[in-house]
């Protein structure tokens, strides 16, 4: 059961294949390093470093967001809401004095604020039944609405400068965002790969009715890979809102597409079951790069939109492919 | 079977039956009705034609799109490319018409052969790259939305003075567009119900791979849907130029998700091979008169996106518990 948290990998590697092998578990590592090298060979500013720690800055909240939309993914599920709960996050952030003393109340409350998002998602998918699609994008419609009529269409009031600091500053060269991102990553790469709930994460996606027949709780499962989307997507809202400084109710817009992109991208299966969060984090690396070099190469920014479009479907039908 | 054919069936089964198949449009009929009322006791200015007009005029771009939205989530996919397709085709109608009413026709006929074009390459890429019509219609929705801003980054030229016709004529005392919305509606449901290839819809959308099986035209039906679903987005960006004088690139942006809201309220199952087209008329009008309600009850935008929100979450949880009993 151990190379289902590898799904990449082609375990019955004789001498011959053992290259292909390698070359299909790294396919991505070396599309990612293909694109930085061609991106810097193009642009001799991709490699500066106001660039590079600036990609890095932007790559944070969307790593951490992935993670989350991984876990989902995984369980056969999908998450809409997650920009939402972003932008929520923000306003939250916002309310209290803006002082640091606040920061672990609001902290708090954000975190809480995303588990019951996640909670609602995963009861509504899994109780009642609802296409995860339906069910997150009514949660996304709901928090949007509330989140408006609490602010009155435009929130007011200052983020924490701790926020400011840990969402756009940096420790000799490394944001600090990007040290919070690494210990989200691994400390989740963990859970998923090495722990009990990881594996029933993988049989309750790959397959229900094994996960049934074994005696698993599906429906727990579900609801806490949703619960830890959500609140993974209110941590890189405050982080999101540190870094542009400036708040309003669309903090966060798009995260839920580029999300599920380079969830995509990095080898998840829409129908659940195979990926991992490497591969999530991966997907979003391509992506930050791939945005970066569009604005690099001085190419007009609408030609970012238009790539993301079809990186998504080149994407998909290459792993329906390989699937297959 | 053919011992009862001497014997008419019983009236009372029958009645029954239909009830059970239409079930859910009776529920959503009932919401309107308990509407109609509550509005009325609202406001006074409620119940009278000109506001009962305007909800039919204004509905009318909802009905189209969530018209074609239909039929891609009864064969169980979805098309997440509308409000693209929407914004490209409005900038176009009006950058290449730009006042000339001689370009006026070709330019709506070209949107229209677009919106049917694009519509067969999602169909082509769901069915030739086997990919989920979820993934490739969100990427043909962000390609469409980014040519949109490459051909402009605001409004696009300007449409002849009498184009508003589609948007705010009145024919036999009723809005144009809600009469052609709801002719097509019509249409379609007929078609559906009484020709064979509206049956392959529904087969196709309950059980793919039986349908294929079973020799039935799975890839025809799958390429006609999403075309008529691009083709319909057209037509919603031709009523959107029509109503605004003028194609916007954002004109559309919201339409993707709200063209599924009346799906699902009326009745349509996002599984596929389940539903039906009069379903999702009766659920844009639910939702335009609910809009309007809340207006009249002076409760902001905020609030009434709150509701819209807990209507499909109750919408969805409703249906689905029938399903689970048939």
């Amino acid at each position: 059961m151990s190379d289902l948290s590898q799904p990449n990998m082609s375990a019955k590697s004789s001498q011959g294949d053992w290259l292909r092998g390698v070359a299909r578990q790294y396919a991505l590592h070396i599309a990612l390093l293909g694109l930085i090298v061609l991106s810097a060979g193009l642009s001799p500013s991709f490699l500066s470093s106001g660039n590079l720690t600036n990609m890095l800055l932007q790559y944070a909240p969307l790593g951490i967001v992935v993670i989350g939309q991984v876990f989902v993914i995984l369980v056969r599920g999908l998450d809409l809401s997650v920009a939402s709960v972003m932008a929520t996050a923000a306003v939250i952030a916002t309310s209290f004095n803006g002082q640091n003393s606040d920061a672990i109340p609001i902290i708090g409350a954000v975190l809480a604020m995303g588990l019951c998002v996640g909670f609602v998602n995963g009861f509504l998918v899994t109780k009642r039944k609802v296409s995860p699609f339906l069910a997150t994008l009514a949660t996304m419609i709901v928090l949007q609405g509330l989140r408006s009529a609490y602010t009155q269409g435009a929130p007011s009031g200052n983020v924490p400068s701790f926020f400011r600091v840990l969402g756009s500053e940096s420790l000799m060269g490394v944001p600090y965002n990007l040290i919070v991102t690494i210990v989200v990553a691994t400390l989740f790469s963990i859970l998923l790969a090495k722990s009990a709930f990881g594996r029933r994460v993988y049989i309750t996606g790959g397959n229900p009715e094994t996960a049934r027949l074994l005696g698993m709780k599906a429906d727990r499962t579900i609801i806490i890979c949703y619960m830890i989307s959500g609140s993974l997507a209110a941590l890189a809202g405050l982080i999101l809102s540190g870094f542009v400084g400036i708040v309003d109710n669309w903090v966060g817009r798009g995260f839920e597409i580029d999300s599920i992109v380079a969830a995509v991208v990095g080898g998840v299966a829409l129908s659940g079951g195979r990926g991992s969060i490497t591969g999530g984090l991966l997907g979003a690396a391509i992506l930050v790069v791939v945005f970066n070099s569009v604005l690099q190469l001085g190419l007009p920014i609408q030609l970012q939109i238009i790539i993301k479009g079809v990186t998504i479907i080149v994407a998909a039908a290459f792993y329906a492919r390989r699937g297959a | 079977m053919t011992f009862v054919s001497n014997t008419p069936p019983p009236a009372k089964p029958k009645l029954k039956a239909f009830v059970k198949r239409n079930g859910n449009q009776f529920i959503v009929l009932g919401l309107i009705a308990a509407l109609l009322l509550a509005g009325s006791l609202v406001s006074d200015r409620f119940a009278t034609s000109r506001n009962l007009m305007n909800i039919l005029e204004q509905s009318s771009a909802l009905a189209l799109v969530s018209l074609g939205q239909t039929l891609a989530v009864l064969t169980g996919g979805i098309d997440l490319s509308v409000g693209s397709m929407i914004s490209l085709a409005s900038v176009l109608l009006s950058g290449i018409t730009d006042g000339d009413p001689s370009m006026v026709i070709s330019a709506v006929i070209f949107v229209l052969l677009l919106g049917a074009f694009v519509g067969l390459i999602n169909g082509s890429a769901i069915l030739f790259l086997k990919v989920h019509p979820l993934v490739v219609t969100l990427g043909t929705g962000a390609a469409l939305q980014g040519a949109t801003l490459l051909y402009t980054m605001g409004p696009a030229g300007k449409m002849p003075l009498n184009f508003d016709y589609f948007a705010y004529g009145r024919f036999l005392g009723l809005p144009v567009g809600a009469l052609v919305a709801i002719g097509l509606f019509f249409s379609v449901a007929l078609f559906l119900r009484y020709t064979r290839f509206g049956r392959y819809i529904y087969a196709v959308g309950d059980d793919a791979d039986g349908a294929k099986l079973m020799g039935l035209p799975h890839n025809k039906a799958i390429l006609l849907v999403y075309a008529f679903s691009g083709l319909m987005a057209s037509l919603t960006a031709v009523f959107l130029v029509s109503r605004f004088g003028v194609g916007q690139p954002y004109t559309g942006a919201n339409f993707t998700l709200t063209s599924i809201t009346p799906v699902v309220v009326g009745g349509t199952i996002l599984a596929g091979g389940r539903g039906g087209v009069i379903g999702t008329l009766l659920g844009v009008y639910l939702i335009s008169l609910l809009n309007n309600v809340l207006n009249f009850m002076d409760i902001s935008s905020h609030y009434q996106q709150i509701v819209q929100g807990l209507i499909v979450i109750v919408a969805v949880s409703v249906y689905v518990e029938k399903k689970r009993k048939l």
